[in-house]
């Protein structure tokens, strides 16, 4: 009897410990040779600043020169864990969880070891610096295949930052009655990082601009006989049922040689005010000879800034776009806002930048006023195909009534943030102001992936790829995150639920 | 047989056709969402068989096979005498059905599996383990079988109700019904005589309807696409001098096959043409008819006018499915523009295929290689004709494209051709003088 509960508890050990294997703990190398070099990989994590609240950082070293990968993370309090299966390291939630409530404020030490061949080789350690801030716990993203102008399946989803978990908000198949046509869902916006106010818009096929208003959701058309078209860009008032909304006539043309492949360009664009409780539209701006775009309201909503393009030298203005694009620029304008009466003052010029010949695109203010992000790039409205593209940031106080350009405006150093030579576009503010978000193509040049930075005081951190659960997920998606967008919850209506808006 | 001779030898580009608008992964993930969902396993199923298409004969085979199966299985339950013959009808629906070259394999999985769960049931004891039999049974098989809301498991396009399919998945389960209720008139006989006499009745009758429903046409057009793809230039001439096409995509292919043997300018009047739209037609926004005009661009040169070609009909297949052949160009466009890193993401996609796996593995190592590019027969080239000016293209071709494109390199012989014929299926002389002018 003895014997048996001996082998009895044998038996358990083992199986705890090749579970406990499986978890993956590896043991560290016994011998390596140092390579004096910091790992390469990927992604990128070396040095960066997270928030503490942020899904592990799953990462690998190259599978085509490496066979095994070893970390070992050890946080501020001493404690070491070390991971490792194949290339990949992948840690679970929990455990990280733990080590980054037990660095809050500190870093993570992390050392990696790479076995090339039958040789192990050790790299210098990197710091993962846990910042106090969180991050916001959702981001929305359509995903789409950066196409040209067919498309089949797309879909904006959901996903929890603070996990791996991403489920869908809607897709394009569900309420689409006619295949030939096809069905575009597009531009999903939020009142104030709360998703009881938001919208998405439905092209062709069962088309509607789909709005939820304290979580009623109604689907309306807001084309109108004096809007060129129904609305496109939108900003939600922060505090009102508004929403502003570019109207636009977009075109697009492919190029033969350059590496932009695409241009995306307006033909003609404008700006209305969409009041939710009236259904009414009324026309904040529309100069027949000038391009706005991209509206966002500042965060007290009494500002609403957009782009707007500047005029075409005489000898181009009468000329077609498809030869005038690469003049075309845009500078950023505001017009404050009167909410009581719904009155729009007048166009303040904030940032010129047509004269440094560069063109800005897609502005948010910061959530406390204080800084201004948007794209940057040398012409045209559509940055997130232009190589050139950078993230642009620049303090508010600097704006005192006369327009900022590059040499007055002070802006922050980005260089951490953007990438050399790859479209770095759509910026936007976490809910604390603490966290940058950007659509970048610096990966591979094609497919857009939502990278972070932390912000404080006017500084800037590296920028790092969203975590993945398997670190392989972005080599292998052939889909854009498209419209990165911050939630401070998630969207709790259903697919299902949403669908039924179009029965109507 | 029959099947497997009429699909190798009557059919094989329908086969071909079939096997290019999908993309088999053996990946996980892949896996997953497909039988993640009702009807998954008859549609992985049917997707891991159609792999084979692209070797004719073995698709062949695997039709053939899955088709007895199914006839085998209704003979278990309908048994001899003059219903055996009734056994063939599912079958040569389902053989129907397959005509269509929107018709997917899936559904031929589906009535098999169903089939195969109704044989398994009936094989239980009789009483309360077969109740539970069949209440385990149905929504598993729901889950294997059962089309989901997008129906897209069983027919390309999901608008489309496949009929046919559904008619051979009902007789499968009322034929043995019929049988049951019909054998007290009809008694078994035991020798081979009626059961042969039913079989070839409904052998002759199902034989004559599959044989005039076959699309022979579509087969032929069909056969000159895949000779494209496969850059089966002189195949391509040959076939044409048996019989000259006369359809868009065949007079497309068949000046693509001249012009890459260098004679498309000598010969070009010996064949039908048509117009423009032969030469280079305006791409459409569908799946099948872009591929050889897409095929023209890029062996021209016109390295992002083809890559957005084939991306763009990729996009268009309705069941949102990726296809070997597209991937496979992709990366090549990508590669020749020097955007490797796309360009190994697709190639990376093929190395988790069947088929492709090798190229994939040959190709990789070339990326970022320019030396081992500029000497690639094909790749070097390409590089070296395409274009040298910028400007927008549209989806249909003018002659400033192809002068371009010519004076940017006038080693491109295609684009010299290609040019020349442009203008004398247009007539248009002014144009041509202007050019040899400009071209001394």
């Amino acid at each position: 009897m003895k014997s048996y509960i001996q082998s009895y508890v044998m038996f358990l050990v083992a199986a705890m410990l090749l579970l406990s294997s499986c978890a993956g703990h590896p043991d560290v190398p016994s011998s390596s040779k140092e390579s004096k070099s910091l790992p390469a990989i990927y992604p990128d994590y070396c040095n960066v600043i997270i928030p503490y609240n942020i899904a592990p950082l799953n990462f690998m070293l190259p599978a085509d020169e490496y066979s095994e990968c070893v970390a070992r993370i050890t946080t501020p309090d001493g404690k070491q864990q070390t991971y490792g299966n194949g290339v990949k390291v992948q840690i679970p939630e929990d455990e990280w969880h733990e080590m980054l409530a037990a660095s809050k404020g500190k870093s993570l030490k992390i050392e990696v070891w790479g076995k090339k061949g039958d040789e192990w080789l050790s790299f210098n350690p990197f710091d993962i610096i846990v910042a106090e801030d969180p991050i916001d716990e959702y981001l929305s993203y359509r995903l789409i295949e950066p196409s040209y102008v067919a498309w089949t399946f797309m879909e904006i989803a959901q996903r929890n930052i603070t996990s791996f978990e991403e489920t869908q908000i809607f897709n394009n198949e569900i309420t689409n009655i006619n295949k030939e046509k096809g069905q575009c869902i597009n531009c999903h916006s939020y009142q104030n990082y709360k998703t009881d106010n938001m919208l998405f818009h439905v092209r062709l096929s069962n088309a509607g601009t789909v709005i939820v208003n304290d979580g009623k959701i109604s689907r309306v058309n807001l084309k109108r006989d004096y809007t060129i078209s129904s609305g496109v860009y939108p900003a939600w008032h922060p505090t009102e049922k508004l929403i502003a909304f570019s109207t636009n006539l977009t075109r697009q043309a492919f190029h033969t040689l350059n590496p932009n492949k695409i241009e995306v360009y307006d033909l003609a664009s404008d700006m209305i005010l969409y009041d939710v409780k009236t259904d009414s539209v009324t026309v904040v701006s529309n100069d027949s000879t000038l391009l706005e775009v991209y509206p966002t309201w500042s965060p007290d909503g009494k500002y609403l800034y957009y782009c707007k393009s500047v005029p075409l030298p005489e000898e181009m203005a009468d000329k077609d776009i498809r030869t005038t694009y690469p003049k075309i620029q845009y500078n950023l304008y505001r017009r404050s806002f009167d909410v009581a009466t719904h009155n729009f003052g007048d166009e303040e010029l904030v940032y010129d930048a047509a004269s440094a010949d560069k063109s800005v695109t897609l502005p948010r203010i910061s959530p406390d006023g204080r800084y201004l992000l948007f794209a940057l790039g040398q012409y045209g409205c559509f940055h997130s195909r232009h190589h050139d593209a950078d993230i642009v940031c620049i303090p508010m106080e600097k704006y005192t009534g006369t327009a900022l350009t590059a040499e007055t405006s002070s802006p922050v150093d980005m260089s951490l943030v953007n990438s050399d030579g790859y479209s770095d576009s759509y910026p936007s503010w976490s809910s604390n102001g603490h966290w940058i978000m950007v659509a970048s193509r610096r990966d591979d040049d094609n497919y857009s992936r939502v990278y972070f930075a932390y912000f404080k005081d006017g500084k800037v951190g590296k920028a790092f790829l969203l975590p993945q659960e398997d670190p392989e997920h972005n080599v292998f998606l052939l889909k854009s995150y498209n419209r990165p967008e911050f939630m401070i919850e998630p969207v709790k209506i259903s697919v299902d639920e949403f669908s039924k808006v179009f029965d109507k | 047989m029959a099947v497997i001779l009429f699909f190798g030898m009557a059919y094989p580009h329908h086969l071909h056709y079939q096997e290019q608008f999908q993309l088999f992964l053996f990946d996980s993930n892949y896996v997953w969402d497909i039988v993640k969902l009702p009807g998954g396993v008859a549609d992985l199923l049917g997707r891991f068989c159609t792999q084979f298409f692209l070797y004719a004969w073995v698709g062949a085979v695997i039709i053939g096979i899955l088709l007895s199966a199914i006839q085998l299985l209704v003979s278990r339950f309908v048994g001899g005498g003059w219903f055996y013959g009734l056994s063939y009808v599912p079958s040569f629906l389902l053989w129907l059905f397959l005509l269509d070259e929107h018709a997917l394999l899936g559904g031929v999985w589906a009535v098999l599996l169903t089939f195969l769960a109704v044989w398994g049931l009936c094989k239980l004891p009789k009483g309360l383990v077969r109740y539970i039999g069949i209440i385990v049974a149905l929504p598993i098989l729901y889950w294997m079988v059962g089309t989901h809301w997008n129906g897209c498991h069983y027919y390309r396009y999901p608008k489309v109700f496949p009929t046919l399919l559904y008619v051979a998945w009902l007789l499968a389960l009322a034929i043995p019904l019929l049988v049951y209720v019909c054998r007290k008139w009809l008694k078994d006989s035991k020798g081979l005589v009626i059961p042969l006499c039913s079989f070839a009745l409904v052998a002759v009758v199902m034989g004559a309807v599959v044989w005039k429903n076959a699309n022979f046409k579509a087969e032929k057009v069909m056969q000159y696409d895949f000779m494209a793809s496969h850059q089966q230039w002189n195949r391509i001439i040959e076939t044409a001098n048996k019989e000259k096409p006369n359809n868009q995509i065949g007079v497309t292919v068949q000046n693509l096959a001249l012009a890459m043997r260098g004679v498309l300018l000598d010969q070009m009047q010996n064949y039908n043409q048509n117009g423009i739209a032969g030469l280079l037609p305006d791409v459409q926004s569908d799946a099948t008819s872009p591929m050889p005009t897409a095929e023209a661009f890029y062996q021209l040169g016109m390295i992002n006018v083809a890559q957005r070609t084939v991306f763009e009909a990729q996009e268009a297949i309705l069941d949102f499915q990726k296809s070997g052949r597209c991937y496979k160009r992709l990366a090549q466009t990508n590669l020749i523009n020097g955007n490797y890193e796309v360009a190994r993401k697709y190639l990376m996609a093929l190395q988790k295929t069947l088929f492709y796996r090798d190229w994939a593995n040959e190709t990789l190592p070339l990326l970022g290689d320019e030396e081992a590019i500029a000497k690639h027969p094909e790749y070097g080239r390409l590089r070296k004709w395409a274009y040298k000016d910028n400007f927008f293209f549209s989806d249909h071709v003018t002659p400033e494209m192809l002068e371009s494109l010519y004076f940017g390199c006038t080693d491109n012989s295609m684009a010299y051709q290609y040019l020349i014929a442009y203008y004398m299926l247009t007539g248009d002389r002014e144009r041509y003088n202007n050019f040899i002018s400009k071209n001394r």
